[in-house]
C-alpha cells in the first residue's frame, strides 16, 4: 500500500512565505526565506542586513571616549559585554592595569547583565511558545529589579556605558550591594517557580525534547559558541578555557551536558547558567577589595597607543570579540566585532531542515541571536 | 498573606458590579417583555391580547440572548484582562472608567469605528460572510441551554428541544466552516494555514468532546437538557461529575434513607459498588475529556494554534479589522461561555445547590428565606422573582464563570502544542480514552440502580 | 500500558504544579505602577533630560563657555554662541542648545563639564508634538536655584566655589585671575561633599584660564 502511493507521483507544490522582517516572532527584523512543503520546512535562507548600523565604521569616526558611549548598542540586552570587550582590547593595547576593584565590579555586572539576557530570553522564549499571557512576565519582573541595581551604578537600564578603558564608571555604595544581596537571596526561589511552571510542563516538553538537535561537528564547523555549544556537550566557555579578569579566582564549572543538545538541553542550560551567574555574583561580593575603581584617565582626548590587539569574553550568547587597531591617535583605525549572534545565527539552515512550520519558532527562538549584534 | 488584598478586592467588586448589572438588566428586559407587558395588555384588552401575548413571549429569549451576549463578551474580556493582570503580577486595566470598568467598552467603540478593511485580491463576499457565520452558531447553540440553566422557567420553556444537547453540538460544529472560509478568503498565506489548521483541529477533537457528552447523555437516558438538569437535582453526589447518579443511592442513604436505599440503589452487593466507583471514575474522566476537547474546538491556549500568533501572526483573523474583527473576538468569548454553560449543564448540575437538601433545611435561616421570597409581592403578583429560578441562576453565574476563569488560568500557564503532536493527542490518546470511558459506562450502569 | 498511564499522571501532576504556582500570584502585590500617577523611582545618577545648572547658593550661571560638551557629544547636538566680552576679556555665553530629538543621554558632555554645570536631570518626560520644540534654548535648559541645589545634593556634586571678585567684576581683570587659585583653595574643604569626590574638586581649578580655541586635550577634565 505503502510503495503505491510513493509510485503515484502525487504532484505537490512547495509554498514559498517570507517569514519577518515584521514578524512577531523573529525577534526584530530577520527575514527568513521559508521553503514549504505543506507545513514542512524545506529550505530556509535567513536574510540579514536590516538592522545594519554600520557600527564599526563608526568606531573609525569617532574618538576613543565617544565610541565607548556607542558600543552598548551593538547587543543591547548584554551592553556590559561588549563594553568589557572593547575595553580589554584597548587595555591590552595600552598596557593599562586595570585596579582589582574595578575588575570585580566588572565581573559583578557583567554577571548581572548576563542574569537580565537570559531573563529576557526566558520570558520571549516561552511566548514563542504560545504561553503568551502569564509567564513571560515573571522574568521581566525579576528583570526590572536587577535593571534598577544596574541604573543605580551606571545612569541607564540597558545603555550602561559603565566599563570603561581602564576601570568603571562609579563605584557603589555599601547599600547597593546589600540591596544586591537581597535579591540574589530572593532570585533562586523565583528560578524554582519558572521551573515549577517550565521544566517538567509535559507540552513544554514535547515541544523542545528531541526539537532541533545540534550535532557537534555541525557547532564546531559553524563557530557556533556559548550555551548552544555547550549544551551540545562541548565545555567550551571562555571564563575557563582562556580564563580572564579574576575568573581564575572564582569557583565555577563550566556547566556541559554528556550528548548533543536538544532545544531543551538550551533551555536548561541557561537556567543553569543562571543559576551559577547568583552563585558567581556572590564570591564576588563576598571578595571584593576596596580601592581605586579606574587605572586610565577618563577624558575626551584620550589616545590609546598603536598597535593592535584582540580580546574577548564569554557574552550570554557566546564568544564576544573586540579586534581594534589603533594608530595612536585620538581615533581607531579599524574596529572589528566577532559577534556570536551572528555565528549562531548561521546553523539556523541546518537545524530547521525538514521541521515542521511550529518548531521553527520553538528552534529559532532556542538559539537566542539577538538582531543589532547579527547586523552591527 | 493577603499583600494583594487591594486588588483582590477590586477584582472581586468588578465583577459583582458587572454580573449584577448584566444579569438585572437582561432579566428586566426579559420581564418587561414576556410578563410585564402581556400583564398589562390582558389587563386592558382581555382576550383579544391573546396573540400579542404568544408573540412577546416566543421573541422574549431572543431577545434575552441578543442584549445578553455582546455585553457579556464586554464582561469577559475585561475579567480576562483582570485576572490575567492578577495572575502577572500587574494592574491590569484601570484608566476608563471607575478602576477601568469601561474599558472594553471603549475598546469596542474604538472597534466599530475603524476602518474596514478587505485586502486587495480577497474573496470580498466571503471575507465579509465568514464573520457572521462564525458569530451566529454560538447564538444559536446558546437558546436551548437558556431554559436549562433557568431551571426551565416558564418564560424560556419554549426553548426546551427534546433532543437539546443534539443540537447545541450541531450548532458548535459550524463555526469551522466559517474559519476555513475566513483563511481562504484573506488572500494571506498564514491565514490559509491558520484556516486550514482549524479545519484539521475541530474535526479532530469534535469525537472525544461528542462521546464526552454521550457517556452523560447515556447515564441520562435523555438528550433534553432540562431533564438532564434535573436529574442531576439534589446536591453534589448526584452530579454527573460524580456518577451521573451512580451516587445516588448514597445519597438517599446519607440523607436518611439507611442501608434500604443502598440496598435499593447497588441490588447486586459488592459488584454493584465496584460498578458505581467505575462510573465515578469513568464521568469524572468524561468532564475533563470534555473540557479539553471543549478547550481544542474554541481554539483556547493550549490549542490556539489557528491563531498561532508567534507562528502565523494572527491565524485566519490576520486580514480582519474594525467591525469584522470585532465580531471574531465577540464570537470566540461567546463560545467560551456557551461551552462553560454545557459543563455546568452536562456535569456541574445546572443550577443544582452542591450542598444537598438534606443538610441545607438544617441550616436555619434558609428554608424561612426562600418562603419569604416565595410569599412575597415581587413572586406572587409581578412574577418578577422565583426562589427555584434565582437560586439555579445564581448557581449557575457561579459555576459558569468559575470555568471561564479556570481557563484563563489555563492560558496563563500553558504553552502552545505542535500541529502534528496536537492531532496526535487528540487521535491517539483522547479518542481511545472517551471510547474505553464509553464501553465502561455502557457495562457498568447496568450494574447500579440508576435514577431511583 | 502501565508505563503510558504513569506518563500521564505525571503530565497532569506536572500541570497542576504550574497551575497552582500561577495561582499562588493572586496573593502577590503587583509590582506594576500607575505611572502618571505614581511616578517611578529614579536612582540619583539616572541619564535623563540635560539641563544647565546655576550655582544654587548665588544664582549665577556656571557655563563658561568653554565648548568641552559640544567637542566631546557624540551626536552633535550642542550648539554653543559665545562672544569674548570686551570689558573682562572672558567668553561669555549668549546662546546654548541641545536638541534633545537627536541626543541619545549617553551623559559625556556631563562627565567632561568642567563646572558642573550640564548635568543630566532625573526627567525623562520630554514628549512633544514637533521636532522643533525638542530643541532646547539656554532658557528653557537653565534650571532654577532651587532645581540646581536639588540636584546638586541629589547627585552628591561638590557646590561650586563662589565666583572671587563678584562686587567688582569689571574692574581688575588681572588682579582676578591672580586671586582665582588662591580662592579654589580656601573654597575647596568649605565645599560639603569636596572630600567624596576629589577628582572634580581638582577639575574645578582648571576652567577659568579654559579657552575656545585650545585643543580637547589640554582642557581635558575628569570626573571620577
Amino acid at each position: 500500500m505503502a510503495t503505491e502511493i510513493q509510485e503515484i507521483d502525487l504532484k505537490t507544490d512547495e509554498m514559498i512565505i517570507n517569514m519577518g522582517p515584521q514578524h512577531p516572532a523573529t525577534h526584530g527584523v530577520l527575514r527568513l526565506l521559508l521553503t514549504l512543503d505543506g507545513e514542512t520546512v524545506k529550505h530556509v535562507e535567513p536574510v540579514l542586513g536590516h538592522l545594519h548600523r554600520a557600527q564599526e565604521w563608526q568606531g573609525q569616526n569617532r574618538t576613543w571616549f565617544q565610541y565607548q558611549a556607542l558600543i552598548d548598542r551593538v547587543d543591547y540586552l548584554s551592553g556590559m559585554f561588549t563594553s568589557w570587550a572593547m575595553a580589554r582590547a584597548c587595555e591590552q593595547l595600552d598596557g593599562v592595569t586595570v585596579p582589582e576593584r574595578a575588575e570585580y565590579l566588572r565581573v559583578i555586572v557583567s554577571e548581572m547583565n548576563r542574569i537580565t539576557s537570559h531573563l529576557l530570553w526566558l520570558g520571549t522564549y516561552l511566548i514563542d511558545l504560545g504561553a503568551m499571557f502569564g509567564f513571560p512576565f515573571y522574568p521581566f519582573r525579576e528583570r526590572e529589579k536587577l535593571f534598577d541595581l544596574l541604573e543605580e551604578i551606571a545612569g541607564q537600564r540597558m545603555m550602561f556605558n559603565y566599563i570603561r578603558i581602564g576601570g568603571v564608571l562609579r563605584d557603589p555604595k555599601p547599600a547597593w550591594f546589600d540591596k544586591l544581596k537581597a535579591f540574589l537571596d530572593e532570585f533562586p526561589d523565583r528560578i524554582d517557580e519558572y521551573e515549577a511552571i517550565v521544566t517538567q510542563n509535559p507540552i513544554f516538553l514535547k515541544r523542545t525534547k528531541g526539537v532541533g538537535i545540534l550535532k557537534q561537528s555541525v557547532a564546531t564547523d559553524y563557530g557556533v559558541t556559548g550555551p548552544c555549544l555547550r549544551s551540545s556537550g562541548i565545555a567550551m566557555d571562555l571564563r575557563r578555557t582562556r580564563p580572564y579578569s579574576i575568573y581564575p579566582d572564582i569557583k565555577f564549572d563550566v556547566i556541559t551536558f554528556d550528548k548533543e543538545g536538544d532545544t531543551w538541553d538550551r533551555y536548561m542550560a541557561r537556567i543553569l547558567e543562571m543559576r551559577q551567574c547568583v552563585d558567581i555574583i556572590r564570591q564576588c561580593v563576598e571578595k571584593i577589595p576596596t580601592g581605586d575603581i579606574m587605572g586610565k584617565k577618563q577624558m575626551a582626548g584620550m589616545r590609546v597607543k598603536a598597535g593592535e590587539g584582540f580580546a574577548a569574553v564569554e557574552s550570554p550568547r557566546g564568544v564576544l570579540g573586540c579586534y581594534v587597531v589603533s594608530g595612536g591617535g585620538e581615533k581607531a583605525v579599524r574596529f572589528r566585532w566577532r559577534n556570536p549572534s551572528f555565528c549562531n545565527l548561521t546553523i539556523l539552515p541546518e537545524l530547521l531542515k525538514g521541521c515542521p512550520l511550529s518548531d521553527i519558532m520553538a528552534i529559532f527562538g532556542s538559539i537566542d541571536i539577538i538582531l543589532p549584534d547579527v547586523d552591527r | 498573606m493577603f499583600s494583594n488584598g487591594d486588588e483582590i478586592f477590586k477584582i472581586s467588586r468588578l465583577t459583582l458590579v458587572w454580573l449584577g448589572g448584566i444579569f438585572t438588566i437582561v432579566w428586566m428586559v426579559c420581564w418587561a417583555i414576556g410578563i410585564g407587558l402581556p400583564m398589562l395588555l390582558t389587563n386592558q384588552l382581555g382576550e383579544q391580547a391573546n396573540l400579542a401575548n404568544e408573540i412577546l413571549r416566543a421573541v422574549t429569549p431572543v431577545i434575552a440572548i441578543l442584549v445578553f451576549i455582546p455585553i457579556n463578551a464586554m464582561f469577559m474580556v475585561l475579567i480576562e484582562r483582570r485576572a490575567l493582570a492578577l495572575w502577572t503580577v500587574r494592574k491590569g486595566p484601570n484608566r476608563v472608567g471607575p478602576d477601568g470598568n469601561f474599558q472594553t467598552a471603549a475598546d469596542a467603540v474604538k472597534l466599530l469605528l475603524k476602518e474596514d478593511i478587505t485586502p486587495t485580491g480577497a474573496d470580498a463576499v466571503m471575507h465579509t460572510f465568514a464573520p457572521i457565520l462564525f458569530f451566529a452558531p454560538s447564538i444559536i447553540g446558546a437558546v436551548p441551554l437558556l431554559a436549562a440553566v433557568t431551571n426551565d422557567h416558564p418564560l424560556f420553556h419554549i426553548l426546551n428541544l427534546p433532543t437539546g444537547i443534539f443540537y447545541v453540538l450541531a450548532a458548535g460544529a459550524l463555526p469551522v466552516v466559517a474559519l476555513v472560509m475566513a483563511g481562504w478568503a484573506s488572500n494571506n498565506k498564514y491565514s490559509l494555514v491558520g484556516g486550514l489548521r482549524s479545519a484539521a483541529q475541530a474535526i479532530s477533537y469534535e469525537i472525544p468532546l461528542v462521546l464526552s457528552l454521550v457517556t452523560v447523555c447515556l447515564m441520562a437516558g435523555t438528550l433534553d437538557l432540562v431533564k438532564i438538569t434535573q436529574q442531576q437535582a439534589g446536591g453534589i453526589l448526584n452530579w454527573n461529575l460524580l456518577g451521573g447518579g451512580a451516587l445516588i443511592g448514597l445519597n438517599q442513604a446519607l440523607g436518611g434513607g439507611g442501608a434500604k436505599a443502598l440496598e435499593a440503589a447497588y441490588p447486586m452487593g459488592i459488584a454493584s459498588y465496584v460498578c458505581a466507583g467505575l462510573l465515578v471514575c469513568a464521568l469524572t474522566i468524561s468532564f475533563w475529556l470534555y473540557l479539553t476537547g471543549a478547550c481544542a474546538e474554541i481554539n483556547r491556549i493550549p490549542f490556539d494554534l489557528p491563531e498561532a500568533e508567534s507562528e502565523l501572526v494572527s491565524g485566519y483573523n490576520t486580514e480582519y479589522s474594525g467591525m469584522k474583527f470585532a465580531i471574531f473576538f465577540l464570537a470566540e468569548f461567546t463560545n467560551l461561555f456557551v461551552v462553560a454553560s454545557i459543563t455546568t449543564v452536562m456535569f456541574l448540575g445546572g443550577g443544582d445547590n452542591p450542598i444537598p437538601p438534606y443538610i441545607l433545611d438544617k441550616i436555619p435561616g434558609i428554608p424561612q428565606m426562600v418562603a419569604a421570597i416565595r410569599d412575597s409581592f415581587l413572586c406572587q403578583t409581578l412574577h418578577l422573582v422565583n426562589p427555584e429560578t434565582l437560586f439555579a441562576t445564581l448557581w449557575v453565574i457561579a459555576k459558569v464563570y468559575g470555568l471561564v476563569i479556570f481557563a484563563i488560568l489555563i492560558r496563563a500557564t500553558l504553552p502552545r502544542f505542535r500541529i502534528d503532536q496536537l492531532m496526535a493527542f487528540g487521535w491517539k490518546r483522547l479518542i481511545p480514552l472517551s471510547l474505553i470511558v464509553f464501553i465502561i459506562v455502557v457495562f457498568a450502569r447496568e450494574f447500579v440502580n440508576i435514577h431511583g | 500500558m502501565a508505563n503510558l498511564i504513569s506518563r500521564a499522571f505525571g503530565g497532569l501532576n506536572e500541570v497542576r504544579r504550574g497551575l497552582a504556582t500561577v495561582f499562588k500570584h493572586t496573593w502577590r502585590e503587583p509590582i506594576t505602577k500607575n505611572y502618571p500617577d505614581e511616578m517611578p523611582d529614579i536612582t540619583p545618577h539616572f541619564r535623563g533630560r540635560l539641563a544647565l545648572t546655576v550655582n544654587p547658593e548665588t544664582g549665577d550661571h556656571l557655563c563658561i563657555s568653554c565648548r568641552q560638551c559640544e567637542r566631546v557629544c557624540p551626536d552633535k547636538c550642542i550648539e554653543i554662541t559665545s562672544h569674548k566680552s570686551p570689558e573682562t576679556n572672558k567668553l561669555e555665553l549668549i546662546d546654548f542648545k541641545i536638541d534633545h530629538g537627536l541626543c541619545m543621554f549617553c551623559g559625556l558632555c556631563t562627565e567632561v563639564c568642567p563646572t558642573l554645570c550640564i548635568i543630566n536631570t532625573n526627567d525623562f518626560e520630554m514628549a512633544d508634538y514637533s521636532r522643533q520644540s525638542l530643541i532646547y534654548d539656554l532658557k528653557k535648559l537653565t534650571l532654577s536655584q532651587e532645581e540646581s541645589a536639588f540636584y546638586f545634593e541629589r547627585k552628591e556634586m561638590p557646590l561650586p566655589k563662589p565666583k572671587p571678585a563678584k562686587p567688582a567684576p569689571a574692574a581688575k581683570p588681572a588682579a582676578d585671575a591672580a586671586a582665582k587659585p588662591a580662592d579654589a583653595a580656601a573654597a575647596k574643604p568649605a565645599a560639603p561633599s569636596a572630600e567624596a569626590k576629589p577628582a572634580e574638586a581638582k577639575a574645578e581649578e582648571k576652567p577659568a584660564e579654559a579657552k575656545a580655541e585650545e585643543k580637547p586635550a589640554d582642557t581635558k577634565a575628569t570626573e571620577e
